[in-house]
């Protein structure tokens, strides 16, 4: 489009032509040669003006003075590697910092979710107001669900368990462990996902005890099943029994469990239905208003006759209302991620506050540059412009090289989170991450163009082209002020990631309650149907147990339904005697065989621990922990009292950090916990608890636990072939399984404080470098004058330490108030932490000493004599 | 010399110079020179075309895609860059023609107003 078509030498020719033509024409009239040839030009008019004309209208012009410019601006940047390679390395690292992050809020956040009119998918949440507000996605029950799917008109609704759990899958000669997610009917047409062969379930499928029947995911049917195109019909061996594979999902399908396969919820009142463990998702149907849905829910919802919220919450206001399903799903997670979006806009800021130093020295520079531009008749707005084209340029440069950065940092971050941490199946560099980056890069190059720009305005003819002396105190003052305001954001990033940083070593380093040495844990899913018979689980523990103790170098063998650090089961328990006869609460559960206290060794503080002779038909037994005795007796031994009208507890252990499940907080807490004997375990309950848990089994070795893994399963084999681990995990893994999203918090904000770091201590080494360069004359004399070096180091260091104090102060006054929304996320440190701010000082002044000292090293090669004759 | 002014004749001059060449390019192709001749010819030398607001008029058409070019060699033997009537550039002739009818029998109608049946 902007190509000249043709040549300006053509057009010429053609007039050339036209001329000769002409006068050939008025010779052959009888004119004279030389007349004919002036008359042909009298005749043309102005020759020039139409060249000029013809290049005009070409629409190139501007063009032509932007690829000028350019190449000017190349030439310049060529000429100053070092400045270039510092800028687009500032660029790319800062910039990197922010495509990544962005592509974060927008795959969370800005993306919509992946299935048709996502906006009219929703969820619900349960807002209370009263002394404890709050507004939230809460479960339902099977009440809430059956007034959901039928008083509900405005919406199709569906319920599933909100994650998906382990089940076993007998497939050809192998067992396999999968991932199954429970669905109730038309939890796919909310979605609005069809199967690729085969169908949804049906109602009469979705009905308590109704037909067993399941829907593959397409990856399970391609890579177990070899997507055998006679899949439909067939029974394959689910969880000990033959289910029929109704329907495969289309390749790539996704839903928010993202389960390898599908089974019908079958929800109802009893069991499961009888507590909160429904996840809602809801589909506006055509015609239809969420203000309509929400007040046929909350019509629906109050006539109730037990509202649990009410109970939870006694004098409180309790209403629903739908929220947007990407909304509901991400909305834990919001806070953390706008956070980092605003610790990457400190990034940008504090680039753009070194580059704007480093240009506005390298404009002063040129001062003499400008000045002859100036004389020979450049106007003021084409230096601006060749100005604004370089930082244009390096900003896109740096943009480009950016964007490759923020690539590897993104697929490092991916690669740090657990699996299904993120509740979206990819975090994709789009077009509008590229947007976004492209809006980036421009803006940089506006902030830090700005400064050089101004000055660029000021500079005089006359003064400039006579003297040496190039920056003045002002603009070393400006240089100062940047700097000064760079280091206050690191220092607010420093403190925060300081603070994240205590807070995961606060909880990595709670007493565990337990040795966490020397022990390794398998987990098998009891999901089976062979295992709903109270005998036959018991006799699998026994057995297991006693083959893992045969193990070489195993001392002891258990099996827990959780494990230290997991979440665990949340149980009513109803104080049976004494002054707290009646008392009604939720406590923690765990069903342990005996050994479990003795494996794990956790301290016993009163009575005895689990034995062998607590069965199936002895006194019914339990062992709470001291948070239990705590909380229920007032820290008195609980050892004698009952519980549950007819439980003994017989004796008391000491706490153990388990992933909260009772109470909104800390990641890692010690609750009260109730220890049942796994004979004990109420046989009704039994299939549902394996539904919701895979137990562990834990052995501790004397040695190294190295090699275990394989002869734990060789124990269970020999007890169950078809029972597979599902994986093996130490207790530090666990640990930092449950400690994930701290761990990431202290990643990202630490590997952004550390960048900030970096740019502050560049920026500091450019200034004082810069000024050594600028007053080697000035030092010169001072010295040949007597000064000494260290004198002149430290009046030149000065400089960089005074800006770099300056924004200290500056950052800590910030923290004051900023750090206080950290509050949340922050445990067993407070947010005005004395040793964080004193290691922010320490680190902040080591390396403002070594940015500011190493420039100056070099004044002690300066030697006078070589100045003064320069002078 | 005011620019102002010049630029202001020459749009006067632009339509009408344009629908001249396009009216003269009708019978074959033809170089610059012989245009120009031809308008002062036909115009019964009542335009004096100055010859050096032809080209960049020409320029014009060419870039609008009403007439191609093409350097050949001239009857007296001499290189010469031809113009020819493109499609679009009949229709344009077709579509100014018209107008320009329309105007001329419009102003009549207005100067000479006892003409008018």
């Amino acid at each position: 489009m902007f190509r000249r078509k043709r040549k300006a030498s053509d057009f010429s020719a053609e007039i050339e032509a036209h001329i000769q033509h002409e006068s050939e024409r008025l010779r052959e009239q009888g004119l004279s040669e030389e007349d004919a040839r002036a008359a042909a030009r009298r005749a043309f008019g102005n020759i020039m003006q139409a060249e000029e004309r013809f290049y005009e209208s070409g629409r190139q012009l501007w063009w032509d003075h932007l690829v000028q410019d350019l190449r000017f601006g190349l030439r310049m940047l060529e000429r100053n590697a070092g400045f270039t390679v510092t800028v687009i390395l500032t660029l790319a690292l800062s910039i990197g910092a922010n495509t990544a992050i962005f592509s974060i809020v927008n795959a969370l956040i800005l993306k919509s979710l992946p299935y048709s009119h996502p906006e009219r998918m929703g969820t619900i949440y349960t807002q209370i107001t009263g002394p404890v507000a709050s507004d939230e996605r809460h479960k339902l029950n099977g009440e809430q669900w059956e007034l959901l799917r039928d008083s509900v008109p405005s919406l199709l609704s569906a319920v599933s368990s909100p994650r998906t759990s382990g089940i076993n899958l007998q497939a050809n000669s192998h067992v396999e462990y999968v991932h199954g997610g429970r669905i109730s009917a038309q939890y796919f047409d909310v979605l609005a996902v069809q199967p690729v062969i085969g169908r949804n379930f049906s109602e009469d499928e979705d009905r308590p005890h109704g037909p067993k029947s399941t829907i593959l995911s397409y990856r399970l049917w391609r890579n177990t099943f070899s997507s055998h195109p006679n899949i439909l019909g067939q029974p394959i061996l689910l969880k000990g029994e033959p289910f029929t594979v109704i329907g495969v999902l289309p390749e790539g399908a996704t839903t928010p469990l993202n389960a390898d396969l599908y089974t019908a919820l079958q929800p109802s009142r009893e069991g499961e239905g009888s507590g909160t463990n429904f996840e809602s998702v809801t589909r506006l149907r055509d015609g239809a208003t969420w203000q309509q849905a929400d007040a046929e829910i909350n019509h629906a919802w109050s006539l109730r006759a037990h509202r649990y919220e009410l109970k939870d919450h006694p004098g409180a206001q309790v209403t629903y209302h739908s929220v947007q399903l990407q909304k509901g799903q991400t909305d834990s997670l919001r806070p953390q991620v706008l956070a980092l979006m605003l610790a990457a806009g400190f990034i940008l800021l504090i680039a753009s506050a070194n580059l704007a130093g480093l240009t506005l020295v390298r404009m002063l520079r040129r001062t003499s540059e400008v000045a002859t531009r100036l004389a020979l008749g450049a106007s003021r707005w084409q230096i601006q412009k060749q100005f604004w084209v370089e930082n244009l340029l390096l900003a896109l440069v740096g943009g480009a090289v950016g964007i490759g950065v923020g690539f590897l940092a993104l697929r490092c971050f991916l690669l740090l989170l657990p699996e299904h941490f993120l509740p979206v199946t990819g975090v994709p560099l789009d077009g509008r991450v590229m947007g976004f980056t492209l809006a980036v890069s421009l803006f940089t190059s506006i902030l830090f163009g700005m400064l050089p720009a101004l000055a660029a305005r000021n500079v005089d003819l006359r003064s400039s082209m006579t003297s040496h002396a190039v920056a003045g105190s002002g603009s070393q003052r400006l240089r100062q002020g940047l700097i000064a305001g760079e280091v206050a954001l690191t220092v607010v990033l420093l403190a925060a990631s300081g603070l994240l940083i205590r807070t995961l070593v606060h909880l990595e380093t709670l007493p565990p309650g337990f040795n966490s040495n020397g022990v390794m844990t398998g987990k098998a899913s009891l999901d089976d149907r062979r295992f709903h018979d109270p005998e036959v689980f018991r006799k699998l523990l026994d057995e297991s147990i006693a083959a893992m103790r045969q193990i070489p170098g195993v001392q002891n063998a258990a099996v827990g339904m959780s494990l230290p650090y997991e979440r665990t089961l949340n149980d009513g328990v109803i104080l049976s005697d004494g002054k707290e006869a009646g008392q009604q609460d939720q406590t923690d559960v765990v069903y342990v065989t005996p050994g479990y206290f003795g494996t794990l060794q956790m301290p016993l503080s009163a009575g005895r621990v689990l034995t062998e002779a607590d069965g199936p038909s002895a006194q019914r037994v339990v062992v709470v922990n001291e948070a239990f005795a705590r909380k229920f007796y007032g820290g008195t031994n609980p050892v004698g009292r009952y519980i549950n009208k007819d439980t003994l507890i017989v004796g008391e252990v000491a706490d153990v950090s388990v992933s909260s499940g009772l109470y909104e907080g800390a990641p890692l807490v010690s609750e009260q916990t109730m220890y049942i004997p796994a004979a004990q375990v109420n046989p009704q309950s039994l299939a549902l608890l394996h539904v919701w848990f895979q137990p562990s089994w834990i052995v501790r070795a004397a040695g190294s636990v190295d090699g275990l893994t394989a002869q734990m399963q060789r124990a269970l084999a020999s007890v169950d072939p078809n029972l597979p681990f599902s994986g093996f995990y130490r207790m530090r893994d666990l640990l930092a399984k449950t400690l994930a999203t701290q761990r990431v918090e202290v990643a990202l904000l630490s590997a952004m404080a550390a960048l900030a770091l970096l740019l502050s201590a560049v920026g500091i080494f450019a200034l004082v470098s810069n000024m050594v360069a600028q007053r080697t004359r000035e030092i010169g004399i001072r010295m040949a004058l007597g000064s000494t070096v260290r004198q002149a180091m430290v009046q030149i260091g000065r400089s960089g330490a005074g800006a770099s104090v300056l924004g200290l102060f500056l950052g800590l006054a910030l923290c004051v108030g900023a750090l206080r929304v950290m509050r949340s996320v922050l445990y067993g440190v407070s947010v005005y932490d004395v040793p964080t701010i004193v290691t922010v000082i320490l680190t902040l002044a080591s390396v403002t000493l070594i940015a500011t000292a190493v420039p100056t090293l070099r004044i002690a090669r300066i030697d006078p004599a070589k100045t003064l004759r320069d002078e | 010399m005011s620019t102002q002014e010049a630029k202001e004749r020459l749009d006067l001059l632009q339509g009408t110079l344009d629908l001249l060449i396009l009216r003269t390019l009708i019978f074959g192709s033809q170089h610059g020179q012989g245009i120009a001749r031809a308008i002062q010819q036909t115009s019964d030398e009542e335009f004096l075309v100055e010859h050096g607001a032809l080209y960049p008029a020409l320029q014009r058409l060419e870039e609008r895609g009403s007439i191609s070019a093409k350097w050949g060699i001239s009857s007296n033997n001499r290189k010469a860059r031809f113009y020819t009537l493109t499609a679009a550039g009949r229709k344009q002739l077709v579509k100014e023609t018209a107008k320009w009818k329309r105007l001329a029998a419009a102003i009549g109608r207005i100067l000479d107003p006892a003409r008018e049946d």
